[in-house]
Parts: structure tokens; C-alpha cells; sequence
């Protein structure tokens, strides 16, 4: 079996890295995929909290660089997603006590065992980054539609066309889509535009992240979380699902309008704020 | 001279229309009754303030001509015809002509000119510049700013000497790619991108720059000193213009400028800009639309 190693990153902190590597992580396991999410973020890790597997953690990725112990002993299971593993990051080292080969040798090894190896890659464009992006062979850019967080995109995919990155594809995360409609956000199709690269997700904002990151659980799990479906949709997509993109749109009234405005019309209207 | 007060005004007059209370001010001119439409405040403010102060003296304007005098304000063909538009539908009076300050005249004057010089020398220097040095490989040669500390000046193209007899300098590089965040390009000459350049990224060419796609980042024309160089851009959004040493100043930018300046247009519905030195500062105008007619509206007798 030889998996491939994709990366995911946006150069700015804070737009969803994390959740998505969580998330995307999830949605593949679930798709029956044997998958493993690697914390390369040195010094801050963070993506065990937010899989909700902090209290099991023995051995990290530093201990299987050093050699302290086997890849497999730093694996940690997330049963509840089938074939996921964690393998998280040291709290107490910082990015300097590796390197871009030695990362890249370990996810050769892992390549073997998985299908998926999924590196959360730290903010910024410094050595923990140059480590992150040397293993992978695709990159996933996350961004939100910002212009602050795409200018940070946009260095991150002109840095990743320079290096090994064969390619390269953003995901779009926080969506509002209401504020879109008003003109107050860049829609999809302007942030792509700037940035010239395909996106592989349309990812709405929703504060059931929020909730599930607090409680561990991603929100890949819930099928009646909007981004839930959506990180399902692009985990699809990796797999070569032909997909359609479809820009977000505003809560639950929208997708049932069309009989309900009919309904409407002939007086028979459902009580306004009935869900779906 | 008669002023009109909020309180007269059209309804729905905002707080924006406290700024323009007394934007119409009379006065005489021979036979003719003229208006005098203050130039500080937005076009759209000074056409609700005429249209409430034609109301309130409905039945002094019931009919006759006036002119328009417009002060600094420079006005597009439409923009006349939309002031026109007001009195002729809100009085019994029809307008014979426009005026402006003189001053203003010569300044478009000497901008339309510019413009136009730029536009010439660009079309020439395209025609007259044979092949193009096809700098696809740019990403590469030139190194973003981060990597060294240092900005890599790109190597002048081998075939200088071919280029037309009409353009002094290297022919015009051309980059297949778009420019990104981070990016610094130099180019001795003249260079034409194909691709976007993004907001962060930096394109300094010792002649002209051309962009087809959107221009959303800096832009360094005639960065060697050269002030009849200009920029040109398909389209462009929240740009930062130079050429030789002068700045663009957005903020100086007039109303019509509004979408380049806030960057608040959708897709679609943004204009080609050509960028020039006129009198000691870098001046956008649209490129290629009849810019010396639609913008230099001259306010003579319509």
C-alpha cells in the first residue's frame, strides 16, 4: 500500500487549519480510508484537543524523530472515526529540533501503512512550514475570504509552486453567506480569481465548530452541521468523486423555499422560523 | 443669493445632506440667471440640493435659461446630463450652458495629454519592440524579498539590440504568470504580464508595465527616473501606482475613482486604467474609452 501525504496550511493562524486537518481527517476515515493526521505545529500543539485524544497521548512525533520510540507507539487511535490516528506534536520542544528531511522520512515510512498522511502545518512561512511542506506531495491552502488572510494565501501558494508541491488546491473556510449577498464579504469566485488556484471546498461559517472543537468531537461526525457536510464533500473530492463546488448558501430557509414561498402565496404559509 | 436649509429640503435628506445645505447659490450673469452648484460636495448631494432648492422657487423657475456653473468640478458628458436632467424636470427652466473654472480646464488639459502621450508611446513601443523576451522563467530569477533579504535584479534580455528602431532600451519583457504576495519583479525595460499581480506583490520596471489581468498590487513604472513612463491594467483594484518618483495618492482620487480606490465593484464591471505623470503627480484615467471625451467633459454650451 502506498498512501500520499497532503499538507495543509495558509500562512496566516487562525482561519482553520487545525479544524480542517481534524476534519478532513475525519471524513476520510469514515470513507472506510486508513488515515493518519501528523500535529507538525512544535511548541503550540493543538490538533489533539480538538480530536478530543489529549489525555492519551504517550509518545510524540519528536520521541519517533529522535528515536525514542516506534511511529506506531505515538499513534493514537480515534475509534470513533474507524482507521484514524493522531500523532501529535511536542509541547515542550520547539520547530528547530527537526528537520525537512527528517520529516520526510517518516512520512515515506507512514505512506506504507496509510492512505492518507495529513500534516497540519504551523501559521507562518518559517522553518516549521519548510518542514510541513517538504514531506508533502499536495497542499491544501486554507483560507477565509479576507484580504488579509488571502494575501498570506497567496505568498503560501507562490512558495508552494516553488518547492516539491505537485499540487495545490484552497479551501475556502467561513463563508457567510448573508454577508456576501450584502456585499460585505468577497464571494468564491473573487477570492479564487486573486488566488488562480482551484478550490477543492466551500466551507460555511458555523458556530457547531466552535462547540465541537471545545467538546473534541469534529464536526465531520454531524451530519447536521452545514460544514460538517462540507469537509465530507471535499474528503469526496481527495478521493476523486467528481463533486460539484457549491457556494454556500443562507440557512435552512433557502433550500425548502421554493414549495414553502408557494405555500405562501396560496395563503397556506408554514409558521415563519419553522426548521427544516 | 438665496440658500436653501435641510428643512426645505427633498424627503429623505440624511445627515450627508447637512454637508451639502447651500451647495446651489444664485447669481446673475447678464440675462442669464446662473447657479452656482458648490464643487466640494459629492455630485449626489449637489443634485438632491438643486432639485429641493428648484422646488422651493418653483414658480421664480418657471421658465428661461440659466447656466450651470460647476466651479472645479470636472464633469463627465453623463454627469451633464444628469444636472441637466434635474432642472429641466424640476422647473420650467432649460439649461444654455456650463462653466468652470478656468484653472481646472488647463489642469485636464495638460492630464488628457499626459494620457494620451502614454498611450502613443505604448502602442509604439508594443508595434516597434519586434519578439518579446519571454520571461516565463521570472518566478525563478527573481527572489522574493524574504528568502535573502535581497530584491534579484532579473538579467536584461541578450536581444536588446533587436529591439524596433522607435523604442530606446530592451524590448519589452513578457511574464507568462501571475506576480504573488511576497514576489519582487524587476525588469530594465518595459514588461507586459499576462497573469494578476496580487495585493503584496511588487513589479518595478525601468519603462512600462502592462498588465491583462488584475492589477490588485504595486506597480513601479519608470522606476530608473523615467517620468513619461505609464501603467496600464485591464483591470484594477486597491492598486499602488508609481512612476519614477511619484506616488498615486488614492486618496486624492475623485469620485468616479471610487471602485479603484475601495475595491468595492463586483467582478465584471471594472475598467482598463492607464496611469500617467501630469502635472508632478501619477493621474488614472480609463484606457482606451474615449477617455479624452468622457472625462474631460468641457463645460462649453451644450
Amino acid at each position: 500500500m502506498s498512501g500520499k501525504t497532503l499538507v495543509i496550511t495558509s500562512g496566516k493562524g487562525g482561519v482553520g487549519k487545525t479544524t480542517a486537518t481534524a476534519n478532513i481527517g475525519t471524513a476520510l476515515a469514515r470513507r472506510a480510508h486508513r488515515v493518519v493526521v501528523v500535529d507538525t505545529d512544535i511548541g503550540l500543539r493543538n490538533l489533539d484537543v480538538v480530536m478530543g485524544l489529549e489525555s492519551r497521548i504517550d509518545y510524540d512525533l519528536i520521541d519517533v524523530i529522535e528515536e525514542r520510540c516506534y511511529a506506531e507507539d505515538a499513534l493514537v487511535q480515534d475509534a470513533r472515526a474507524g482507521e484514524l490516528y493522531l500523532m501529535a506534536a511536542a509541547q515542550t520542544r520547539d520547530k528547530d529540533c527537526i528537520s525537512p528531511q527528517q520529516l520526510s522520512n517518516l512520512c515515506r515510512r507512514l505512506e506504507m501503512d496509510f492512505d492518507y498522511v495529513i500534516l497540519d502545518c504551523p501559521a507562518g512561512i518559517e522553518h516549521g512550514f519548510r518542514n510541513a511542506v517538504a514531506a508533502a506531495r499536495e497542499a491544501l491552502v486554507v483560507t477565509t475570504p479576507e484580504s488579509s488572510a488571502m494575501r498570506d494565501a497567496d505568498r503560501v501558494i507562490g512558495l508552494l509552486q516553488k518547492g516539491e508541491v505537485r499540487q495545490t488546491r484552497v479551501i475556502i473556510n467561513r463563508i457567510k453567506p448573508e454577508l456576501v449577498r450584502q456585499g460585505g464579504m468577497l464571494d468564491s469566485a473573487e477570492v479564487l480569481d486573486t488566488l488562480g488556484v482551484d478550490a477543492i471546498g466551500l466551507v460555511p461559517a458555523d458556530d457547531l465548530v466552535i462547540t465541537s472543537s471545545n467538546q473534541g468531537r469534529p464536526v465531520a461526525h454531524n451530519a447536521a452541521s452545514p460544514s460538517g457536510r462540507e469537509f465530507t464533500r471535499i474528503a469526496a473530492r481527495l478521493d476523486g468523486e467528481p463533486i460539484p463546488l457549491l457556494e454556500p448558501i443562507e440557512e435552512r430557509n433557502e433550500s425548502v423555499s421554493i414549495m414553502d414561498k408557494v405555500r405562501q402565496l396560496m395563503g397556506r404559509g408554514r409558521a415563519v422560523g419553522a426548521g427544516v | 443669493m438665496s440658500t436653501n436649509r435641510q428643512n426645505g429640503g427633498a424627503p429623505g435628506a440624511d445627515a450627508s445632506a447637512n454637508a451639502g445645505a447651500g451647495a446651489v447659490k444664485v447669481s446673475g450673469r447678464g440675462a442669464l440667471v446662473n447657479l452656482e452648484i458648490d464643487d466640494s460636495v459629492p455630485l449626489e448631494t449637489a443634485c438632491r440640493e438643486l432639485r429641493a432648492h428648484l422646488g422651493r422657487f418653483r414658480e421664480l423657475y418657471a421658465r428661461g435659461e440659466v447656466a450651470l456653473n460647476v466651479g472645479r468640478r470636472m464633469l463627465a458628458e453623463e454627469q451633464k446630463a444628469r444636472l441637466g436632467k434635474v432642472v429641466e424636470s424640476e422647473s420650467g427652466l432649460s439649461v444654455r450652458q456650463f462653466w468652470c473654472d478656468p484653472d481646472i480646464l488647463e489642469a485636464e488639459r495638460e492630464r488628457i495629454g499626459a494620457m494620451l502621450a502614454a498611450q502613443a508611446r505604448l502602442v509604439r513601443q508594443l508595434q516597434g519592440g519586434g519578439e518579446p523576451a519571454d520571461d516565463a522563467g521570472a518566478a525563478s530569477e527573481s527572489e522574493s524579498v524574504d528568502d535573502d533579504g535581497n530584491d534579484a535584479v532579473a538579467p536584461a534580455s541578450d536581444d536588446a539590440a533587436g529591439a524596433g528602431a522607435e523604442c530606446a532600451g530592451p524590448p519589452p519583457a513578457l511574464v507568462r504568470d501571475t506576480c504573488r504576495s511576497g514576489e519582487v519583479r524587476r525588469f530594465p525595460g518595459s514588461v507586459v504580464i499576462l497573469g494578476n499581480v496580487n495585493p503584496g506583490a511588487q513589479v518595478i520596471a525601468g519603462g512600462d508595465i502592462m498588465v491583462f489581468g488584475a492589477l490588485r498590487g504595486l506597480a513601479h513604472a519608470g522606476a530608473d527616473g523615467d517620468a513619461d513612463a505609464s501603467i496600464v491594467a485591464m483591470s484594477a483594484v486597491k492598486p499602488e501606482l508609481r512612476i519614477a518618483g511619484y506616488c498615486w495618492d488614492a486618496g486624492a482620487a475623485d469620485a468616479g475613482d471610487a471602485a479603484l480606490v475601495s475595491g468595492e465593484t463586483r467582478r465584471g464591471d471594472r475598467d482598463a486604467i492607464i496611469a500617467a505623470v501630469a502635472g508632478a503627480a501619477v493621474q488614472v484615467a480609463p484606457y482606451l474609452k474615449n477617455f479624452g471625451i468622457s472625462r474631460g467633459g468641457s463645460p462649453n454650451e451644450r
